[in-house]
């Protein structure tokens, strides 16, 4: 049976319902599966796209149903005013725990969400004058349509479509650039950042989605239930919502519609234990945990055919010449102008001084080594001019604009992009993704139309995506995962991705480790060409056969200071420089 | 008196770089457990106390085995959802085999109250903080007299390093989440007399104490000691001055805000950035 028909099958379902059969407790569950699709699909953006858990969405889901409760109730507001506002105030608050919460993770993270829940679950106990303290808020008025109160069976139409519409919604988001962006973090926060993406900025996006959804199913719930009390905002149901998407499959579009169906099901079907209701949720977690991520969706689906390789000869364009000259924006004119200026720069860990008084200059267009024994202070370097590190003194310009004390996704977005000395992938994503990661950058969109389902990258940006796969020579590996990649495409690959960022300047973190001689020539090869096209690129690189052959100036560092600069042949015989690597005193 | 159920959460993030989310059942089962032996077989307290220890010692190595190990160091903190899991299913047992209703535990140091300063508290009340400090004592001298004990830190400077240095890391990693369980255990013995035994009152102590934790710092025993504190400090002024209710408001709120301000907490040090 293939997805569609399967989906198609639900739908059928779920639209037969109502006509099979018209018993108001049967209807009732229906609807609580409906209105926990679509919390759960919005907590599914949360934990399965950005991998942040919330324990706290219930608090959530109650500031939707009270909001929505007491607009109906206190305000005179119908359905169809109180349901938008409902998520309006959810999303604003939702928005504001995500900007305190989410630069932790982890347990910090999960103490953020639980405490937020308490916080909820408790205002609504003892804010007795707003929501009606331990008792609640009765006589919330059924959703009227053209005047006439909705009928149960008829309300089971909105709450379904509601459900069909937050999947969607979803499903739209994870194709779009900001479904990229969101797993792209969640996979490498350095090499998100590192590409202008603030891991920040997304997963606040992805937390206030995730709050919208569950204000909308908190409304939905309000209204069929009538009345509202704190007993169904707990802790408890927080962690219901969190087994509904793990059970279902985190990051699976169909995960929330079976976890939900199967969570609010199960318990019915074995009413007659109902003492051991929680042994139950309990083993349900654990089992989901063991067999995350992919849950019951991804137990049942099919494993996916491993994408082999388009090509068919195994290693290929190892030595092959990719013949256009590859896109950066490191533009002709740029050259033998300074692109970046170190004056100063210095950093200390504690009592060791990594980098003491640097003052270096790499023109526009040249290839500018950094050499140096281990602890030179050279990586250190590349983590002061790309934003990694905050440097203690000093200024660090490109072209002429201070970028030093920037954050790393500013100063990327501004054209220094760098590379890692352990390559840095979105495993989770395939090669193409990870350029078009690159390519988008920053520039995601408006969030409501990616949800709307145009959240697709503009011509330019895939142009320019495939135009530098093509020019690492990896074009005909778009469609393999990352995680599948030989080593040394790793470090192609990371150099694609940069050159689709737009990178300006190029910091290469020891590019040629652990490739074999011919990967290295090729690495010389695509230098050689990137420099031709435009681009400056700072090599860090133990390597020195490859840094005499292709460096335009050499710059050697020892013990956090500049020892020798100029072209390599000159630098090779520096006496300073044989001393510092012979280990001779000078 | 969360203090102590912290430093639990300490001996394992130390070590391990996971905790038990469920260290509040743990005092529950404490609880139970010598609520079943002294009051209910009516054996002597020291005898339950006995049994309490080795039954959370149990229950710690259980957790480990079950729901830390198979996760740990894949990076995704899936450990934090297992140990709720088992959390949700010990509470439902005890309720099975205990009932669901709270049961009060005598004690001949929670009958009548004694006056320090004009205020009236049972004697048990004075004994926790004194019991506690002294469990925390030992746990200090474990760690640093024993050879056990200085494994433990070694694992936890550098688990790698400690690896091939020929320490049994996971064992190391089992004996935490047991000291661990032992001191929450403990804390249930405690707390018995003061609050009612039952099967849900983990839930909320073990919160609570991982709020400790975080204000203190999960790295820093010595700041968890003093954020227990002035947690129970905090909690105590406004439960008098404001209401019960607000009590655990406030105390989430002041978690909150610690985090947003100062993540790695009072007595913790600013992690430094790997890249």
């Amino acid at each position: 049976m293939s997805a569609r028909a399967g989906w198609i099958a639900v739908a059928v379902a779920a639209a037969a319902v109502p006509l099979v059969t018209a018993n108001t407790y049967y209807l009732y569950l229906a609807m609580t599966i409906g209105i926990f699709v679509v919390v759960a699909a919005g907590l599914n953006v949360l934990a399965g796209l950005t991998g942040q858990i919330s324990l706290g969405h219930a608090g959530l889901y109650a500031i939707g149903a009270y909001t929505a409760a007491l607009a109906a109730t206190r305000l005179g507001l119908g359905f169809w005013t109180a349901l938008p506002l409902a998520i309006a105030v959810t999303a604003v608050i939702g928005a504001a725990v995500a900007l305190a919460a989410l630069r932790l993770s982890g347990p910090y993270l999960a103490m953020v969400t639980i405490a937020f829940g308490i916080i909820v679950e408790g205002a609504l106990v003892e804010w007795v004058a707003l929501t009606g303290g331990p008792g609640g808020i009765f006589d919330i008025p059924k959703p009227a349509v053209g005047g006439a109160p909705l009928a149960l069976g008829r309300y089971y139409w909105l709450v379904a479509a509601a459900a069909a519409l937050a999947l969607v919604l979803t499903r739209n988001l994870a194709r779009s650039a900001w479904g990229r962006a969101l797993v792209a973090v969640k996979s490498s926060e350095l090499a998100a950042a590192s590409l202008g993406l603030s891991a920040y900025r997304v997963r606040t996006a992805a937390f206030t989605v995730s709050a919208a959804f569950a204000g909308a199913g908190g409304a939905l719930f309000a209204f069929l239930n009538g009345y509202l009390s704190p007993d169904s905002f707990t802790l408890q149901t927080s962690i219901l919502f969190l087994l509904i998407v793990l059970f279902g499959g985190l990051g699976t579009l169909a995960g929330p519609l079976v976890g939900a169906a199967a969570l609010v099901l199960l318990p019915e079907v074995v009413r007659q234990f109902v003492e051991y209701r929680l042994i139950l949720y309990g083993s349900l977690l654990l089992l989901s945990v063991y067999f995350l991520p992919r849950g019951v969706v991804g137990a049942l689906a099919r494993p996916r055919a491993a994408r082999p390789a388009d090509s068919g000869t195994g290693v290929p364009s190892l030595t092959q010449d990719a013949g256009d000259s590859p896109p950066t924006a490191g533009q002709a004119g740029a050259s033998s102008a300074v692109a970046l200026a170190l004056t100063g720069v210095t950093k200390a860990f504690g009592g060791v001084r990594a980098v003491a008084g640097v003052t270096l200059a790499v023109r526009g267009g040249t290839v500018h080594s950094l050499i140096g024994p281990n602890g030179a202070g050279k990586t250190t370097l590349v983590n002061l001019v790309s934003g990694f590190d905050v440097p203690d003194g000093g200024t660090i310009a490109l072209f002429d604009e201070g970028i030093a004390g920037r954050g790393p996704a500013a100063i990327a977005r501004r054209g220094v992009v760098r590379t890692f000395q352990t390559p840095q992938l979105f495993e989770e994503l395939s090669v193409l993704d990870n350029v078009r990661v690159g390519a988008a950058g920053h520039r995601l969109g408006w969030l409501a139309a990616a949800l709307a389902g145009f959240g697709g990258d503009s011509p330019a940006t895939q142009a320019r995506a495939r135009a530098a796969l093509d020019a690492v020579g990896l074009g005909d590996w778009a469609a393999t995962s990352a995680a599948d990649l030989p080593f040394g495409h790793r470090r192609r690959l990371e150099i694609a991705r940069a050159l689709a960022a737009g990178a300006r300047v190029l910091l290469l973190d020891e590019p040629a480790a652990g490739l074999a001689p011919a990967e290295v020539e090729a690495l010389d090869a695509l230098l050689s060409r990137l420099r031709a096209g435009g681009l400056t690129v700072v090599l860090v690189e133990h390597h020195v056969e490859l840094v005499m052959a292709i460096s335009d100036r050499v710059t050697v560092l020892d013990e956090g200071r500049v020892i020798a600069e100029g072209p390599p042949a000159a630098v090779q015989r520096d006496p300073a420089v044989v001393a510092a690597y012979l280990g001779t005193s000078a | 008196m969360y203090g102590l159920v912290a430093l639990g959460y300490h001996v394992t993030w130390a070590t391990s770089r996971t905790l038990n989310f469920s260290q509040g059942h743990v005092v529950m089962v404490g609880a139970v457990v010598a609520y079943a032996v002294h009051v209910a077989a009516g054996w002597p307290l020291v005898i339950a106390l006995g049994v309490t220890v080795i039954a959370s010692a149990a229950f710690g190595l259980v957790v480990e085995r079950v729901a830390v190990r198979p996760f740990f160091r894949t990076g995704s903190p899936v450990w934090l959802l297992s140990t709720i899991a088992l959390g949700i299913i010990v509470e439902n047992v005890a309720m099975l085999t205990f009932g669901k209703d709270a049961r009060a535990f005598p004690s001949t140091l929670a009958l009548k109250p004694v006056f320090v300063l004009g205020a009236g508290v049972y004697p048990q009340e004075l004994l926790l903080p004194v019991v506690g400090v002294a469990l925390m004592g030992a746990t200090q001298l474990f760690y640093h007299r024993t050879f056990y004990g200085r494994q433990l830190k070694a694992v936890a400077w550098d688990s790698e390093a400690a690896g091939l240095m020929g320490i049994d890391v996971p064992r190391a990693v089992a004996v935490a989440y047991a000291l661990s369980a032992v001191l929450a255990g403990v804390a249930g013995v405690l707390l018995a007399p003061l609050l009612n035994v039952s099967p849900t009152m983990g839930t909320l102590i073990g919160l609570k104490a991982f709020a400790v934790a975080i204000i203190g710092g999960l790295g820093s025993a010595a700041g968890i000691v003093v954020a227990g504190f002035l947690y129970g400090l905090v909690e105590a002024l406004v439960a008098g001055y404001v209401s019960t209710g607000a009590r655990e408001i406030v105390g989430f709120a002041v978690v909150i805000a610690m985090l947003v301000v100062r993540p790695w907490g009072l007595g913790g040090a600013r992690p430094a950035r790997r890249v």
